[in-house]
């Protein structure tokens, strides 16, 4: 817990993970959570992206 | 050694002259904050139709001051301040030339009241753009190039404080990732005011009655200078990401290498992306266009995803690594949501990307660009991208900078642990709405969208109204928000408690 006016990580620091357990990009698969919302956000970006498209087909119609 | 202090928290030897200069920056950045977002207030209770508050010239003075104060004069003295953390202080050193880092900073706020003088006296009603041939004072131009060489010398400042550092041996191996996000941001810088002096110098004598500017070259060039700094706010605040992240949960970089590949990308191809901002412009081809912003700028974009990544997947790495295993998500739901510096990182991540990331790729497509340049649209993603994430960023880095740099306690702290949550909150539905009312076609920087005694009739959708309501809601959420954090940080540092013994010194 925070004291009054001073945060989390000045009063209580995080310990320092070890080194060797955190190096090396074949830890990715340790952030499961986070490729999750890296899928709702690539989600998000096409639906959006489409969406414009799409208000431009309303104006440029073909045919 | 009296010239340096040893912080009990991080360790860092700090050298007292980057104190000082660290501390005088972030105050005038706070004022700057402060007049910028009064401004905002005003701005807002006008383009709310309900109450349309000023008239139309006072209208578009207080949007120039609140461009300049909160693009300009808040993000930069407050990226001065970063400059000399992840230079000096990150690296145990020392500010190499501290006389002429005073002499900068006089440069720059000299340069500062010039603007805010013309400005408040109504002799720049120009925007934050100034796009020729709207014509200020001189003493503005003047006080943007004095601004602007003011920066630029920081900026060797922080260049010249790595050399002495490697000299000195002050730190093994590679600069810290936040020191290597803090570079980028200089470097970026260089070009921004190579820019900046480029076109504000002949706008300068062209404000004389020396010679002439053509306002399609000035768009181009002023946009080297107006969008690429926004591009420091990106590298600063992807530092401050860096560096919230390991403060506040203990984060782990999970790829040095790739991390650091990306700050390389932001230098080799932000600036291009200024070219999105004359996609509708009829003096370049649609060759020129095309290149700049569906193929350079999208390598910007990766450099941005590639953060956006990697942020959160260090801090999930290092709060399993503290034992929060369970499920999916236990890492999230016990993070210390308390904790401003920790929310404030998380909502500038996800606002910056969900909204401010998608929607600017988005219009910055050529085509799609034709149905939103002008609109609300550009606003409302722009205020997610600044606001939400830069500004964001930059409030989670006070409430560590106050105590460890200020050694002083935050004040009013159960107001400051809120504060993240109604400044984010409110400029979410502020963007989000805006956006909204710019799809049906509401233009940007508009007095009055009723066009009251035009000689045409306009009607937009009713719908417009409720939007326009939203997004006036939304902002003063966010001006409460920004209200709360100027209370606290102000008297936190004037009128704070001292840090206590051993808490850091």
């Amino acid at each position: 817990m925070a004291m009054h006016g001073v945060p989390q990580g000045i009063l209580n620091p995080p310990p320092p993970p070890k080194a060797e357990e955190v190096e090396g990009s074949s830890k990715l698969g340790m952030a499961p959570g986070t490729i999750i919302l890296v899928f709702v956000f690539l989600v998000a970006f096409a639906t959006y992206y489409f969406t414009n498209w799409k208000l431009l087909s309303f104006l440029w119609q073909v045919g | 050694m009296k010239d340096f202090r040893t912080c009990a928290t991080t360790g860092l030897k700090v050298h007292r002259q980057a104190d000082a200069l660290i501390k005088a920056n972030a105050v005038v950045a706070t004022v700057a904050l402060l007049v910028g977002g009064l401004a905002a207030i005003l701005v807002l209770l006008t383009r709310w139709q309900a109450i349309h508050l000023l008239d139309a010239i006072p209208f578009y003075r207080w949007l120039t001051i609140h461009g300049m104060n909160m693009l300009i004069f808040f993000i930069i003295f407050f990226e001065m301040a970063v400059l000399y953390f992840a230079g000096p202080v990150v690296l145990n050193s020392r500010v190499p030339v501290p006389k002429l880092a005073w002499a900068s900073f006089g440069l720059m706020v000299i340069g500062t009241l010039l603007v805010e003088w013309m400005m408040f006296a109504g002799r720049a009603d120009v925007l934050f753009t100034s796009y020729v041939p709207l014509r200020a004072d001189s003493w503005f131009y003047l006080g943007v190039i004095l601004f602007a060489v003011g920066a630029l010398l920081v900026t060797c400042i922080f260049f010249a404080s790595l050399v002495v550092a490697k000299r000195e041996k002050t730190y093994e191996g590679s600069v810290p990732l936040v020191t290597f996000g803090g570079l980028t941001a200089a470097i970026i810088a260089v070009i921004t005011l190579a820019h900046g002096a480029a076109i504000y110098i002949p706008t300068y004598l062209w404000s004389l009655g020396i010679g002439n500017v053509d306002p399609e070259v000035y768009r181009m060039v002023w946009w080297g200078l107006g969008h690429s700094s926004q591009q420091i706010n990106v590298a600063a605040m992807v530092a401050c990401w860096y560096l919230l992240g390991a403060l506040t949960v203990g984060a782990t970089v999970i790829n040095e290498k790739i991390s650091r590949t990306a700050f390389v990308l932001y230098i080799l191809f932000i600036s291009m992306a200024s070219a999105h901002h004359l996609l509708v412009d009829p003096g370049f081809g649609p060759a020129w266009k095309i290149v700049n912003t569906s193929y350079f700028m999208y390598m910007a974009v990766l450099a941005s995803m590639i953060h956006g990544f990697t942020v959160p997947a260090g801090i999930e790495v290092g709060q399993r690594l503290r034992g929060y295993t369970k499920g999916m998500f236990e890492w999230l739901r016990k993070a210390p949501w308390g904790d401003p510096g920790f929310s404030s990182l998380v909502f500038s991540v996800i606002v910056f990307g969900f909204v401010g990331g998608i929607t600017g790729v988005t219009f910055g497509t050529e085509q799609i660009n034709i149905i939103a340049h002008n609109t609300l649209r550009i606003p409302g993603h722009f205020h997610a991208t600044v606001v939400s994430g830069t500004a964001m960023a930059f409030m989670g880095v006070t409430y560590y900078v106050i105590p460890l740099i200020f050694r002083k306690q935050i004040a009013f702290w159960s107001l400051a642990k809120i504060q993240p949550y109604l400044f984010a909150g409110g400029m979410l539905i502020f963007s989000i709405a805006m956006t909204f009312a710019g799809t049906f076609g509401v233009p940007r920087r508009h007095w009055d969208i009723t066009f009251a005694n035009a000689p045409f009739d306009l009607q937009f959708s009713p719908a417009v109204d409720l939007l326009i309501g939203v997004t006036a809601i939304g902002g003063l959420l966010a001006a409460l928000g920004g209200g709360i954090f100027i209370l606290c940080t102000v008297t936190s540092v004037f009128f704070g408690k001292p840090m206590e013994e051993g808490a850091a010194v």
